[in-house]
């Protein structure tokens, strides 16, 4: 595993000994990764092994689940995301989530932009908010002249760019994306491909996807989770390697790694 | 499932394939050297028309490639052994034309007189190379990256020997026609010098294969 290698390049995520629990059950265990700024990093692995789970630890999304506590460390810019008072709503403000099915509410497009922002109670131009937004998730074009309209009425690809620029809205740092092109077409997949290519200037994105080549194709580093199933049954996520994206999908370090990405599993 | 089950039999077919074409070509080049020390033209005919077999399967084989990267658009192992693979093919596809090289030059220096010397160095080298280009195969067969690197070692009597040629060439003294056969024998000799490097690069794309680094074993040669 070659994690740990960040020369001029900022860590924006430090995992330390990562374990997420579901009450009694290790749904992963001992994770340590960096995540380093303006780099998409992707999350592999097959079904049970954790990735979204890990993936929600980033923004705290966990503590919305009954029972689910974490030990070990996530460390966001040096700082405890998990500390006593750290505010888990600002803590997913600054680090947005964008969901594998386009989420949209069920509201004008220009107010599914402003929610965030509003309830942050953000002190800015929300025209400007809306249009900047939009603009990153490349989708200003085709709405501008409609956003009183139902945000229910986009197509499916149109819905998950709004969803991106409702989550830009709120100025986050971190964009955090649960298999964001797997609900979409080929096209509207490329889109979504190319627009993360253009947020990762600002933003650092953590993608998790099923898709393997999606990750060969956009990401700079690849984390592979595996199950790890006990003797008695239990199963649970493991990080397996993390290293250049380049490196993963040529020459893997792990048996394990290769075997996943050229489907001689199961 | 299916569609990654079929994959790895389209990869199986294909290094069948390529190790066909191996085989072929190492025959080729044995039967080319064996027409020329005989001056057997029949033989050398046989050359030349089992280079088109070897042809086809270079034909095939692309073909075969082509599809099996579109569908499967592989990844770590499967791609380095698809790279690997078409380097081979396209070797082995050389290889086979060196024969036909020698071949042709049987042909036209069967009036010439020749030098019992000479024809002695290039079978020498027929004898070496040969094995050589077994080695490669099986190396990359066996995933065998040790045996691999035994073949510079195995290619130095080869260029020893593609320099004496030129001594012994000129040693001869038999007029113009002599000349003209010996002028010939050098670009055999040049042939088997370039099977052998061949072989050696076949053994750099099994060590390519197998650790994801793709060396020049030449550069071993100082050690």
């Amino acid at each position: 595993m070659n994690g740990s290698d960040t020369t001029e390049q900022g860590v924006v995520f430090d995992m330390k000994g990562l374990h997420v629990f579901y009450g009694d059950f290790p749904a992963v265990r001992d994770i340590s990764l960096q995540v380093r700024t303006n780099d998409i990093t992707a999350f592999i692995g097959p079904s049970g092994c954790g990735k979204s789970t890990v993936l929600r630890a980033l923004n705290r999304m966990n503590d919305l689940i009954p029972g689910a506590r974490i030990e070990g460390q996530v460390l966001y810019h040096g700082q405890d995301l998990y500390a006593a008072g750290v505010d888990p709503v600002e803590v997913r403000r600054r680090i947005g989530m964008v969901f594998q099915k386009p989420n949209p509410f069920p509201k004008s497009i220009y107010d599914n932009v402003t929610f965030g922002p509003k309830l942050a109670g953000m002190d800015a131009d929300l025209d400007d908010v809306v249009e900047d937004s939009l603009q990153r998730a490349a989708l200003w074009d085709e709405v501008r002249d409609k956003l009183d309209q139902s945000a229910m009425a986009l197509s499916g690809g149109q819905q998950q760019r709004l969803c991106i620029a409702r989550a830009i809205a709120t100025k986050p740092d971190v964009i955090l994306m649960d298999e964001p092109a797997s609900a979409l077409d080929p096209i509207a997949t490329q889109r979504i491909e190319e627009l993360m290519f253009d947020l990762k200037r600002d933003y650092s994105i953590v993608v998790v996807t099923h898709n393997m080549q999606q990750a060969a194709r956009v990401s700079d580093r690849a984390a592979f989770f595996n199950v790890d199933v006990r003797e008695d049954g239990a199963r649970t996520g493991v990080l397996v390697e993390f290293d250049s994206t380049d490196k993963i999908f040529t020459n893997p370090n792990r048996k394990e790694t290769e075997d996943y990405i050229t489907g001689r599993f199961g | 499932m299916t569609g990654r089950r079929r994959f790895h039999e389209q990869l199986d077919d294909l290094e069948h394939l390529v190790i066909e074409m191996g085989h072929s070509a190492e025959a080729q080049v044995g039967r080319a050297v064996n027409a020329l020390v005989t001056a057997d033209l029949d033989e050398a005919g046989v050359v030349i028309a089992r280079d088109l077999e070897l042809d086809q399967m270079y034909l095939d084989a692309h073909r075969q490639w082509l599809v099996v990267s579109a569908e499967q658009q592989p990844v770590a192992g499967d791609l380095r052994l698809l790279v690997a693979l078409l380097h081979m093919v396209v070797t082995l596809e050389r290889m086979g034309d060196q024969a036909v090289n020698i071949a042709k030059v049987t042909r036209s220096v069967i009036h010439l007189p020749m030098s019992e010397g000479v024809l002695e160095v290039i079978q020498e080298m027929g004898d070496l190379v040969r094995p050589m280009i077994r080695t490669a195969l099986d190396a990359f067969l066996q995933r065998d990256v040790e045996l691999a690197q035994t073949l510079p070692s195995l290619d130095d009597p080869v260029d020893r020997l593609n320099g004496e040629i030129y001594e012994r060439v000129l040693a001869c003294d038999f007029g113009d026609q002599g000349l003209q056969w010996g002028v010939r024998m050098i670009m055999v000799a040049r042939a088997l010098e370039r099977v052998g490097d061949q072989a050696v690069d076949i053994g750099e794309q099994v060590a390519f294969l197998l650790t994801g680094e793709l060396v020049e074993f030449s550069q071993f040669d100082d050690d």
